[in-house]
């Protein structure tokens, strides 16, 4: 009956205000996350980057992050570090703290966001010397 | 019928929102339209039809733009999204399902000692259909053969993979990675320090990539 | 996918120069075969179709005569029969066994089927066999898609292996040798043909490569550990089939397929040997023979293939005018041609001009024009010859051709290291020396000319006994069938020069045969004979005499002109390609182009005009010599009468006709010059210049430029230091 009525639906919004942790945040969390869902937490990545599973929602959208506090709004899809990449993109259902293929290379660099239009943003420059060498005059006029 | 589930399915057919009197008032079907030409045999006629010049079909229409019906329906039809579950994902907090074999963005591969795969053999600058990739190579000082310029023109490549499967010590590869749109054209030409830190990024993500499909190669 | 000796093979009696080509080789197997007369012809059968041979051709040769290509690793027509590779293997009908198609010699009525069933099995044996051994490192391996191994195994191989345990650790590794800077080793890849070996012995003349063990332990090498320093040692890269000699300046720098070929000519010796020159955006990689059985067969001196890196050092990319305070300092064009254009109008016509080792027939003739427009007769070759003999063609020419000296039966060197000065004429003296009872004798110093010849001494006198027919020699020169007398051109520099020229050249008209003229001088500078065919007068002091104001240094790096010799205001331009003594000492260098920059046409020493053809753009700057002129003299107010090549070159024409037809040699007359016999040859002793490998490599600015040359001496001067430390410890 409650289904019926679409009380359900009431409640359901009550638990995500409630896990959200108050009205304010609730209304933070979906200010900034464009949706408020209610799900597991599968883990936190070095960044600060909260993963989020709940399989009510349809494929697609059952798994989510929270970008990392620090960012704010200034959130990107390329903030995904390599290592959840495959999780995140339902590639593989192993999150990389149960999944023990995933190599550990002590060269493996830290992961950064798509750096396009800051500062130090990829510019491209020649990695080989000059073709030609020219000549250099030294000795002067005998 | 429970409120809300009249209002879910105003969307899917409108008569029903208004019981059997308003599908009556809202259906103009009592007349079949009429074909404007006369179509043979065999033939079906998909233009518009001529409407009907029936005084209780002109009043049935007349009455269904004055109490703007249409428009009606239409906000129905938008109000019943509010509540229903939408059908899109909500990016970047979620992200589809991609294939281990997808080719995103390209990446060297280093061994797992960090020396660097690529040989400069350049078959994959000999295949590549879009001649974005050119390769420079000399002897390094400890006599290997490398390369000295690895540059592909992100802009010209095609994404076919023909590269990584050209490559035959799996260093120059297609990774998961799309998401490397840039504001300048230049950015998008990738020299080989570029691609190398690609790899260093994305070689958890790759190698397990590599690892799901091994069983293909 | 066919390789270049295989299409050779198949074209061998398709063309005329082919049919010249393959009647010049003589192989050791085909001189004891062919018989003196004109034998009767055979008929075999290849695939069932017949085929006319002479007797004594091998399978190999006449299935190539109806285009029938049978894959072969140690054969090469241009060394002996080894016939160890076995890829050759026909069958032949009622043989028991297949036979190797390169070393047996066909039969009358001959079925020879080299598609058949056994063929192929025999073929994918060999090749089984072959790879069993050989590194699949073909994504590292420079000959990687010039491979003769890797074409065949893709056309005679079996199409699968019967190889499977990846985990097999016994395939055959051998240790790499180092055998000097220019040629990279990498044995494991050795497939045992044994070119490089004949090639070093039969046309090098250096026993220094050889093979050590057998069967599996079989190793090409040098056995103790030395270096394989020679001034040809770059064709057995070309030679060997497989990656196992490879070009070490080159390597791991280019694939063949990406790289684009330009037909063109060397011209760091006087031989004008044909290239092909390798490009790649822009640079010149690699340079590779192209044949020609004129001039340079199909081989290619070292310093020819492997200066290259030279063209990329040194270079003049900007116009350059010094400054007040003494300083060279690059500017625009417009600046550095008004400078040169203000120096020539205050000089009032006391201009001269100095045409060195490297400048092209266009910038010669250019120059000369441009000087004489501006009231000046003074143009001079920087190196120098005979006063008075530039009229005669003959008085400079190698007269008995490159080619015909491998016909010569009796060859006397005066003052000349053809070794050093001209290898590939010197391969053709030792091909002749090995297959045609050569009797060489040379006066100067004491010289390996890797064959043994007779060293009459180094007194300039004695060109005087043997020309008198006094010397013991001058017998064996007149009782010979085709003698020759080659001079050095250097040796021309001396204050005698003209007297030995005369004396030689008098007493060539008593050697001379029909078709045959003896009078040779074996010049050194690739645009020597052009410059005096067009009217340069030689040496560079005819230049300084003249005491000119404004002085042209083209391509002029010898440093034979010094600011010392000069008046205190001449105004110095230098026009070339790189910075080396000319630029140094120059007011106005204007950066021109390198041989492999530009369209030019070079001289060789036999008189053959041919054309290089720019491979790559000049760097910077820097434009065609020709054009900066072509430019100045619009400048100076007197335009020179051509626009473009073509136009220039019908000047050209009218100057010398017969410079224009490339490729073709314009027979000279007798030599000799009027009015020189007077002089009397002086004493003292002959020098030659080069005469040891160190001083083969640097001889012009383009190999002093090059990195790899230097490493050529370095490692010369190294193995010499590392015998004597030898020797005084086995003292």
């Amino acid at each position: 009956m409650a289904k019926f009525l679409g009380i359900n639906r009431l409640t359901k919004l009550f638990q995500m205000v409630r896990e959200a942790g108050g009205l304010k945040q609730a209304y933070l969390k979906l200010y900034r996350n464009d949706d408020l869902k209610i799900g597991t937490l599968v883990g936190i990545d070095k960044y600060g980057n909260k993963y989020f599973e709940n399989p009510y929602y349809f494929y697609g959208r059952n798994r989510w992050i929270e970008f990392a506090p620090h960012v704010n709004m200034d959130y990107d899809g390329s903030m995904i570090p390599a290592e959840w990449y495959g999780w995140m993109h339902y590639k593989t259902d192993l999150p990389p703290i149960r999944d023990g293929c995933r190599p550990k290379y002590k060269w493996i660099a830290d992961h950064s966001e798509n750096l396009s239009g800051t500062k130090e943003a990829y510019y491209p420059y020649s990695t080989t010397p000059n073709k030609v060498e020219a000549w250099e005059p030294k000795a002067k006029k005998q | 019928m429970s409120l809300t589930m009249r209002i879910f399915t105003a969307s899917r057919n409108g008569q029903r929102l208004f019981g059997s009197h308003g599908a009556r008032l809202l259906a103009a079907q009592r007349a079949e339209p009429k074909d404007i030409v006369e179509v043979p045999k065999g033939y079906v006629y998909v233009n518009n039809k001529e409407l009907s010049m029936e005084f209780a079909d002109i009043t049935d229409r007349a009455a269904s733009t004055m109490f703007f019906g249409e428009l009606l329906r239409g906000f129905a039809v938008t109000l019943a999204h509010i509540f229903k579950e939408p059908a899109t994902i909500n990016y970047p907090f979620e992200k589809g399902p991609l294939s281990p074999r997808f080719r995103g963005e390209h990446a060297l591969r280093r061994y797992p000692s960090g020396e660097e795969r690529c040989i400069a053999c350049k078959l994959c600058e000999a295949i590549c259909p879009a001649q974005a990739i050119t390769i420079e190579a000399e002897e390094r000082a400890d006599g290997s053969r490398r390369t000295t310029r690895y540059d592909i023109d992100m802009t010209k490549c095609i994404y076919c993979g023909f590269c990584q499967e050209a490559c035959p010590v799996d260093a120059i590869v297609e990774g998961p990675n799309f998401e490397f749109s840039t504001e300048t054209h230049e950015e998008l030409l990738y020299n080989k320090e570029k691609l190398l830190c690609n790899g260093d990024k994305w070689e958890s993500e790759i190698a397990s990539n590599l690892q799901a499909d091994h069983l293909y190669r | 996918m066919i390789r270049a000796p295989l299409v050779k093979a198949l074209g061998a009696l398709g063309s005329p120069t082919h049919q010249m080509a393959s009647r010049a080789v003589r192989t050791s197997a085909m001189v004891a075969q062919t018989p003196a007369k004109a034998p009767e012809k055979i008929e075999v059968f290849v695939d069932d179709i017949p085929v006319q041979v002479v007797p004594g051709t091998t399978v190999l040769q006449a299935a190539a005569q109806i285009g029938v290509e049978i894959p072969r690793f140690c054969y090469h027509e241009r060394l002996a029969v080894a016939g160890n590779c076995r890829m050759c293997l026909v069958e032949v009908e009622k043989s028991p066994k297949p036979v190797a198609a390169c070393a047996m010699p066909v039969m009358k009525g001959w079925r020879i089927k080299t598609n058949s069933d056994l063929t192929r099995k025999a073929r994918e044996g060999v090749m089984e066999f072959l790879l069993m051994n050989h590194p699949l490192d073909c994504p590292i391996c420079d000959q990687g898609g010039e491979c003769d191994l890797q074409d065949q195994a893709m056309a005679f191989g079996s199409d699968r292996s019967r190889f499977t345990d990846i985990n097999y650790t016994g395939k055959r590794a051998v240790e790499d040798k180092d055998i000097g800077p220019l040629v990279k080793t990498i044995m494991t890849r050795c497939i045992h043909c044994t070119r490089c070996v004949r090639f070093a012995s039969e046309i090098a003349g250096v026993d220094d490569l050889g093979t050590t063990g057998r069967g599996n332990d079989m190793q090409i090498g040098t056995y103790v550990e030395k270096l394989f320093l020679t001034e040809l040692s770059g064709n057995v890269i070309d030679l060997c089939p497989v990656g196992a000699l490879t070009n070490k300046p080159y390597s791991f720098v280019a694939r063949p397929w990406e790289i684009r070929k330009v037909s063109s000519i060397d011209v760091l010796d006087a031989v004008g040997s044909n290239i092909v020159v390798s490009t790649r955006t822009n640079e010149v990689l690699r340079i590779l023979p192209r044949e020609n059985e004129d001039v340079n067969e199909e081989w290619l001196a070292d310093k020819s293939r492997f200066a290259c890196d030279g063209l990329k050092r040194q270079r003049l990319v900007a116009p350059m005018v010094r400054m007040p305070n003494g300083e060279l300092q690059a500017v625009e064009w417009e600046g550095a041609l008004i400078a040169v254009a203000k120096a020539i109008k205050a000089a009032g016509g006391q201009i001269a001009g100095i045409s060195g080792q490297l400048a092209d027939l266009e910038a010669q003739v250019a120059l000369k024009d441009l000087l004489n427009r501006l009231g000046s007769e003074v143009v001079a070759t920087e190196q120098g010859f005979i006063a008075g003999g530039t009229d005669n063609r003959a008085n400079y020419l190698l007269n008995s051709t490159i080619a015909g000296l491998e016909e010569a039966d009796a060859v006397l060197l005066v003052g000349t290291n053809p070794r050093y000065e001209a290898p590939l004429v010197n391969t053709r003296l030792r091909k002749a020396y090995v297959h045609n009872e050569l009797q060489i004798a040379s006066i100067g110093p004491k010289i390996d000319l890797s064959y043994d010849h007779e060293n009459l001494g180094a007194d300039a006198a004695l060109v005087k006994d043997v020309c008198s027919g006094a010397h013991a020699f001058s017998k064996v020169l007149e009782g010979a069938k085709k003698p020759a007398i080659i001079i050095g051109a250097d040796l021309l520099e001396r204050a005698d020069g003209a007297a030995i020229h005369a004396t030689v050249a008098e007493y060539c008209k008593k050697l001379k045969k029909p078709n045959w003229n003896p009078f040779n001088v074996l010049q050194t500078n690739a645009a020597q004979v052009g410059a005096l065919d067009v009217g340069y007068k030689a040496g560079a002091q005819t230049a300084v005499k003249a005491q000119p104001k404004v002085l042209f240094l083209l391509n002029a790096d010898a440093g034979k002109v010094t600011r010392e010799q000069l008046p205190k205001d001449c105004f110095v331009v230098y026009i070339g390609s790189h910075g080396d003594n000319g630029a140094s000492i120059a007011d106005a260098v204007l950066p021109g182009a390198a041989y492999t920059e530009k369209q030019g046409i070079y001289v060789n020493t036999e008189g053959r005009p041919q054309q290089t053809l720019p491979g790559v753009s000049p760097p910077g700057m820097a434009r065609e010599d020709w054009k900066i002129l072509r430019a100045l003299s619009e400048v100076v107010g007197k335009p020179l009468p051509y626009d473009n090549l073509d136009e220039l070159r019908n000047r050209l024409e009218d100057v010398a006709p017969h410079l224009t037809r490339l490729g073709q040699l314009e027979p000279a007359g007798d030599a000799g010059a009027a009015g020189t016999i007077s002089k009397s040859i002086g004493g003292g002793a002959i020098d030659i210049k080069l005469k040891e490998l160190r001083d083969y490599f640097m001889t012009d600015a383009i190999s002093r430029a090059s990195p790899t040359m230097a490493k050529c001496i370095s490692a010369v001067n190294k193995q010499q230091r590392e015998n004597e430390a030898k020797q005084s410890v086995a003292i």
